[in-house]
């Protein structure tokens, strides 16, 4: 490679400027004026003017009780979420591995949910959970169980969500453990079968240590994705966070402080908390992630 | 003698079960958007309706502007897919081969806006975009859309894999680099260019909360805003509710079925990156 | 056309790839560049292709300065190593392609790409993908491509390295052919020395971008004009060995060894200990006039050659002699040389030296003493 000239780097910056032109001005430059929005204290949006800068929105966040439930809920729908999430996903992407035919076909069908618009499915699972005539008491009621308020009470409303978000999402974890356990050579499940080890043992002793850098990586995104949880509960309880808050999440906060209450330095402080979070997690994937590297 | 835990016919039993649960809120959707009224709410549920509604589907496009919905998502989705193509070509090229200074810099910095939620970035650019005067126009659909930072590397990757002795030959050819990148580059690319167009058209068909909070008028709604709308336009016709739910999913069903190989080695793809 | 290059450099970071090169290529001409690994004949012939620039010196193209010239405007051909064809064009499209970047109106590019097609003898695979064809055929496409567009130069960079031996030599000799019908002049680098001196009407021999020598391939091999040509050229390798003038007047020894030899023509008197190369073809058994005598460790015959391998006191000797004669491991032979095949070169800096021819040669005697 020859060293750069003036010339090629004229060259380089022509063929950069309409994508750096798009990602400065909403990506970067946002990046930057949202650290900075989430210290507006008094803050004329009509006249994007700033009349006063402070810490008092994070004051006034953490001591705001639907941001304590925003984060409550999020932290219940992440635990809800993700271990159940991973678990199925896991089971169903080994059996798809497992040489059977129309493996594809399956494939196919676990991931639908995941090209589908959040919304719309959503829709569809809010008549699913109707009380009355809804599929699932419908069916609950075929073993004997009452029907339940899915979305009208707070106890069952996050259940809800959790089985909409696991139904959505559960295609995308199959396909990145499809090509995890794709990665994992035949070589060693041969030699154990030399060796005469169960199917569990394989299972517990090959795959699953093999497969644990692409564990860590799904458990991560899922993590990340379900911080960041929105459309869901927008679409399902009809553009509210669920009765009495009790689908208020993170995102949904800062949409309501933002959208509806026109409250941008608070807002921005929230959506700065998440960014924490979830910068927390990515910094812990790359950390412990580089540690799992070797055993590729 | 073989230890398998599970008889071949025992995965097929469990993976069926299982994919008759994903199907079904699909086949629940379309069989309700397909039902008179009176079996909407029968019990025990009726799966296949005794007559065939599907005048639903035009009462409810009578019921909200479920043309000018599609017709906009159809626009926006077609526009940022191509624009983004673009940029993306141009950028991968350029971070490929070209040598320029600041090039890693400039990469490093791209590299870590990728870790920043698109959530944190809601509201400056909700400022930005009204400052620009585009709230409730295409532009502000379409313009914050059109370049990717995760397509540009994942075109970088494949280009990457393109020998530099084809540049050279090229070259010599009497290419420019230009002429380098549209004729030889992008043919070369077409299933990487494939997979970033389809995730965007996907990802832009479906997307929701950007266009919910920059559109006003019922003119430039997207289908999933119209749809999220149309819950409440519509009360609890749950026949039309869902024969509009199958307006906005049926396309992305249709193009994921023939598409599929190159959806999945995207998302794959995205995957392995970790 | 001729190509003049006058003191080019190329510096890539801390190493030198090319050092201020001056040589001119005749109209018409077929030069090789050769060397091994790394001497920089590949980045010769990118800096006269103009896919790289020089870091100084000058390149003319007849007499048109284009050192800043890019690639695109040189109006050159070449062919790469790995052909580097476009995969996703056929094969009437690949050797169509620098036409139609020349605008070529597309029914005349067709014909001319048709006309070139048949001069490779490729006219019958037209519509195939350069994935369905073997790699000599892709080789023809590339040669093709390149000439398809009347350049005036073609360089051809290693473009025999990825055949297997047998094409690799019908391909050379169709290249020679190629050249040779169109009379382009032609650059081709190569890092083996015997496609350099069967192809070309001149070889350039390079080390640490430098031109070692440039002279017509026999000429090369017969009068290295310094040690790392002559060790470079030949199969199996020149003979070296360092000599010494001894107490008695023009006899010389071997280095650390009391043995004198018995030099049929001599090194340049002034010098006390010199570097002496015998190519193995050029020794042969001989008793009554030997330079020197040694025991015969190693017998190999190879196709119609007998090789074998000498010890002569602390050194090895190989030679080529005739395969009727009866040789035994173990003998003891004495080896004779013809005068102009003794090479002598500076024990320094590897310059070639000239031969003192002899007085009375016949009357030197085979002045032999071992001590083994």
């Amino acid at each position: 490679m020859q060293k750069p000239t003036w010339k090629s780097t004229l060259k380089g910056y022509l063929y950069l400027l309409p994508a750096l032109l798009i990602l400065i001005v909403f990506s970067i430059y946002p990046i930057i004026k949202s650290f900075l929005m989430s210290f507006y204290t008094d803050y004329d949006f009509f006249n994007d003017t700033v009349n006063a800068y402070g810490f008092e929105n994070f004051t006034k966040l953490f001591q705001d009780p639907n941001f304590i439930t925003a984060l409550k809920n999020t932290g219940i729908f992440v635990i809800g979420v993700v271990p159940l999430s991973i678990i199925i996903s896991l089971a169903i992407a080994v059996l798809l591995n497992s040489k059977i035919k129309l493996s594809g076909f399956f494939r196919t069908i676990y991931f639908l949910p995941f090209v589908t618009s959040v919304v719309a499915v959503a829709i569809v699972w809010s008549w699913i959970f109707h009380s009355d005539y809804g599929l699932l008491n419908y069916a609950l009621g075929l073993f004997g169980i009452d029907p339940i308020n899915w979305l009208t009470n707070p106890t069952y409303a996050m259940p809800a969500l959790i089985i909409l978000s696991i139904w959505k999402g559960l295609g995308f974890n199959i396909i990145i453990f499809l090509a995890g356990l794709q990665n994992i050579g035949n070589q060693y499940y041969l030699a154990a079968k030399v060796d005469g080890a169960s199917a569990w043992y394989r299972f517990k002793h090959i795959t699953l240590p093999l497969l644990s850098p692409t564990m860590f990586f799904v458990s991560i995104i899922s993590i990340i994705n379900a911080f960041k949880v929105f459309d869901e509960i927008f679409a399902l309880f009809n553009g509210r966070p669920g009765p009495a808050n009790s689908a208020l999440t993170v995102v949904y906060y800062v949409y309501q402080k933002f959208y509806e209450e026109w409250e941008f330095g608070l807002a921005s402080a929230a959506a700065f908390v998440l960014f924490i979070i979830i910068f927390l997690f990515t910094i812990i994937q790359l950390i412990v992630g580089k540690k799992f590297v070797h055993y590729n | 003698m073989r230890k398998e835990a599970l008889s071949k016919g025992t995965i097929y039993v469990l993976l069926s079960l299982g994919a008759i649960l994903m199907l079904l809120p699909f086949v629940w959707m379309i069989s309700t958007s397909l039902k008179a009224p009176n079996e909407v709410m029968a019990m025990p549920p009726v799966w296949i309706p005794s007559e065939w509604q599907f005048e639903n589907y035009s009462s409810a496009s009578e019921a909200a502007p479920f043309g000018t919905y599609f017709f906009n998502s159809i626009i926006v989705t077609v526009l940022t897919t191509i624009g983004e193509l673009l940029t993306t070509i141009l950028a991968a090229y350029a971070f490929s081969r070209i040598n320029f200074h600041g090039k890693g810099v400039v990469f490093a910095v791209l590299l870590g806006t990728m870790m920043v939620p698109g959530e944190m970035l809601l509201i400056p650019n909700f400022v930005t975009v009204s400052n620009l005067g585009w709230i409730d126009s295409y532009e502000g659909l379409v313009i914050p859309w059109i370049a990717s930072i995760f397509s540009i590397f994942l075109l970088r990757q494949y280009f990457f894999s393109v020998p530099q002795e084809l540049s050279y030959a090229a070259k010599v050819d009497g290419c420019s680099d230009f002429k380098f990148l549209w004729y030889v580059m992008v043919p070369l690319a077409k299933p990487a260019l494939i997979t970033i167009a389809l995730l965007k058209i996907i990802g832009s068909w479906n997307a929701f909360l950007w266009p919910l909070i920059v559109t006003n008028s019922q003119e430039l709604r997207t289908l999933p805003v119209g749809l999220s709308a149309f819950t409440t336009e519509a009360g609890i016709k749950y026949e039309l509710l869902m024969a509009a739910s199958t307006m906005v999913i049926l396309p992305m069903l249709l193009l994921f079925f023939v598409m599929q190989k190159y959806v999945i080695s995207g998302v794959a793809r995205s995957g392995l990156k970790g | 056309m001729d190509i003049r290059i006058d003191q080019l450099s190329m510096v890539f970071d801390k190493t030198t790839a090319v050092r201020e090169m001056t040589t001119t290529i005749q109209d018409g001409e077929l030069v090789s560049l050769l060397g091994p690994s790394g001497c920089g004949k590949s980045t010769t012939l990118m800096l006269l292709s103009g896919l790289y620039k020089p870091t100084s010196g000058t390149i003319y193209f007849g007499d048109k300065d284009v050192t800043k010239l890019d690639a695109q405007k040189r109006g050159i051909g070449m062919v790469f190593q790995n052909y580097a064809l476009y995969p996703h064009l056929s094969v009437l499209k690949n050797i169509m392609f620098p036409l139609k970047m020349q605008k070529v109106p597309k029914k005349e590019a067709e014909i001319r790409a048709k006309e070139m097609a048949d001069l490779v003898q490729i006219g019958h695979l037209l519509d195939r993908k350069p994935g369905q064809l073997s790699g000599g055929q892709q080789q023809r496409v590339a040669i093709a491509r390149a000439l398809v567009k009347k350049p005036n130069v073609l360089l051809l960079d290693e473009p025999l390295s990825n055949l297997d031996a047998r094409l690799r030599l019908e391909m050379r000799e169709e290249i020679r052919r190629i050249q040779q019908e169109i009379g382009i002049t032609a650059i081709f680098v190569t890092h083996d020395q015997e496609e350099a001196l069967s192809i070309s009407d001149r070889v350039m021999l390079m080390k640490d971008g430098i031109i070692q020598q440039e002279s017509a391939p026999q000429n090369m091999y017969k009068k290295p004009e310094n040690e790392f040509v002559a060790s470079f050229l030949g199969n199996p390798p020149i003979n070296l060995m360092t000599i010494t003038k001894s107490k008695v007047a023009d006899s010389y020894r071997l280095e650390d060894m009391d043995q004198t030899i018995n030099l049929p023509a001599l090194p340049p008197t002034e010098l006390q200990t010199v570097r002496l190369g015998i190519r193995a073809e050029d020794l042969y058994i001989s008793e009554d006039n030997p330079i020197f005598h040694g025991k015969i460790i190693h017998i190999e015959t190879i196709g119609r050659d007998t090789l074998i391998r000498m010890q002569v006191g602390g050194i090895t000797v190989r030679a080529l002699v005739d395969p009727n004669q009866q040789l035994q491991i173990g003998d003891i032979h004495g080896l004779g040389v013809h005068p102009e095949s003794i090479h002598y070169f500076h024990r320094e800096h590897g310059k070639r030296l000239p031969l003192q021819k002899r007085g009375g040669m016949r009357h030197a005697k085979a002045h032999v003493e071992e001590h083994a």
